[in-house]
């Protein structure tokens, strides 16, 4: 059953809108890694969700209690959703032990004597029960922000929102806090974590929500998201893909400034000599060579347009080509020698017409 | 691209560089077509030649026509990445490489 229902949320700034319209349901036991480009509204969506922003319109419901309701009490709520900030947000005046207990013993009227006992076994699950008496300064980043997470669970929330909890840290304490965090996954907490560590998000979630365009744009698995996006803007982030498009609107285009847009492509995004080289040739072999003297000989195949993608993470490069005219398989004269050299070069090569004719090649190293 | 002629009685050598594609090939083609008259050993240096597409690959097809008829022709100075192409096109067997 669903234990967050998420409808229609939307918040507008002045000049922005980062949630449109945010319909999404959370179950019990979800681990959700939220990733995306910056600005997208990840952290705009946890602040929603526990009420740190009054959304413009929308509704959120939690165990059947709709908390966007102005007469819902606010406070319990709060008790409700933990939050762990990129910033620790400890109470520098408290020792850590006391930092822990506050919560419990002023909103859940917690005795002090049974707060202490739990603040120090939550203290202990988190690594740090000698440290109960020191103060936060005394903590290194790594420290304070498992203090913040036992915070959190001290006052058995429904669910802990975590807003990038890594970023603020040295990247040798990142292991200590994530590692805290997959722990609580394994208790089966859960979770929605704000998160540029790919890594972790794929192993410790079994939801991956990746961000944009007001909202929240591929919701899947991690497999899903991490292995096959299937939409173009999660594709373009997960893969690091960089693009270059090309648009031929007459058989007379310039090629050899295409060709030099080709080569600049290229040392931008540090693309090896050979698969550039591969590049070009399929470009120049398929469109002048190809479609475009197919376009002169039979009619209209024109405008075409070419897209190059790169993919940093695994270094493999395509080129699609979409034109129009009836259905035209480039591939279909084998003898052809510029047919020969495209497919020994590309590692797969494909056609396909649905009123458009679709070519698409694959290089890799 | 750039060419270099030298020509030694009825030896032609021409030294090729940069890139041999659609729009430079015609000007190879023309070139050749010039100054083959009664040469009877042509070699064509492309130790200078980054870059050969098929429309390339016609012009020395060619030129290898014409020299069967009257002599031969030598393709030296090949790089690797030019070698692959001469390769999956099986043009290590139409030319006399180096
Ligand atoms: N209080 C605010 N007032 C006005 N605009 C805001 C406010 N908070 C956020 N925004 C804007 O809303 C958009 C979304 O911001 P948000 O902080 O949610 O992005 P994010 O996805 O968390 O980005 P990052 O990865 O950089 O943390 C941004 O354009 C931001 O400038
Ligand atoms: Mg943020």
């Amino acid at each position: 059953m669903s234990m967050i229902k998420i409808e229609h949320l939307r918040k507008e700034y002045p000049n922005v809108t980062p949630l449109k319209d945010v319909c999404v349901e959370i179950n019990k036991g979800d681990v959700i890694s939220v990733i995306g480009p910056s600005g997208t509204g990840k952290s705009t969506l946890l602040r929603c969700l526990n009420q740190l922003e009054e959304p413009t319109s929308g509704t959120v419901t939690i165990d059947g209690q709709v908390i966007t309701d102005p007469k819902c009490n606010i406070s319990l709520v709060r008790r409700k959703m933990g939050m762990v900030f990129q910033s620790f947000n400890l109470f520098s005046n408290l020792n850590i032990i006391e930092n822990v207990m506050s919560a419990p013993v002023n909103l859940l009227k917690t005795p002090k004597e049974q707060a202490y006992k739990e603040g120090m076994e939550l203290l202990k699950r988190v690594g740090l029960a000698e440290k109960a008496e020191n103060y936060p300064d005394e903590l290194s980043g790594g420290q304070k922000q498992r203090v913040a997470i036992a915070r959190a669970i001290a006052m058995h929330p429904e669910i802990i929102l975590f807003d990038e909890p890594t970023s603020a840290l040295d990247p040798t304490m990142v292991g200590e806090v994530l590692s805290v965090i997959r722990s609580l996954a394994k208790e089966g907490m859960t979770m929605m974590i704000v998160t540029h560590e790919m890594k972790f998000a794929r192993d410790v979630s079994n939801r991956v929500f990746y961000m944009d365009e007001g909202g929240i744009y591929e919701d899947g698995t991690p497999e899903q998201i991490f292995d096959n996006p299937t939409k173009e803007k999660t594709r373009i982030f997960i893969k690091r893909l960089k693009l270059l498009t090309l648009e031929i609107t007459s058989e007379n285009f310039d090629f050899i400034g295409s060709i030099s847009q080709i080569e600049q492509f290229g040392r931008d995004n540090m693309i090896a000599p050979k698969m550039l080289r591969n590049l070009e040739l399929a470009f120049e072999e398929l469109l002048t060579q190809n479609i475009l003297s197919e376009s002169k000989r039979s009619g209209e195949l024109l405008p075409a347009s070419v897209t190059i993608e790169h993919s940093e993470t695994d270094d493999t490069a395509s080129m699609s080509i979409t034109y129009g005219g009836p259905s035209y398989d480039p591939f279909v004269n084998e003898d052809d020698l510029s047919v020969t050299i495209v497919r020994k070069l590309a590692a797969e090569v494909s056609h396909s017409y649905d009123g458009k004719n679709n070519v698409t090649l694959k290089f890799s190293r | 691209m750039t060419i270099n002629k030298t020509l030694n009685e009825n030896k032609l050598t021409v030294g090729i560089g940069g890139r041999l594609d659609t729009v430079t090939a015609p000007e190879l083609e023309k070139e050749l077509n010039d100054s083959l008259e009664g040469i009877t050993d042509l070699v064509l240096d492309i130790s200078e030649l980054d870059y050969i597409s098929s429309a390339g690959l016609r012009v020395l097809l060619s030129a290898q026509k014409t020299m069967n008829k009257q002599g031969s022709m030598t393709v030296t100075g090949a790089n690797e990445a030019i070698m692959e192409i001469f390769d999956v096109t099986g043009f290590v067997d139409l030319l006399n490489i180096q």
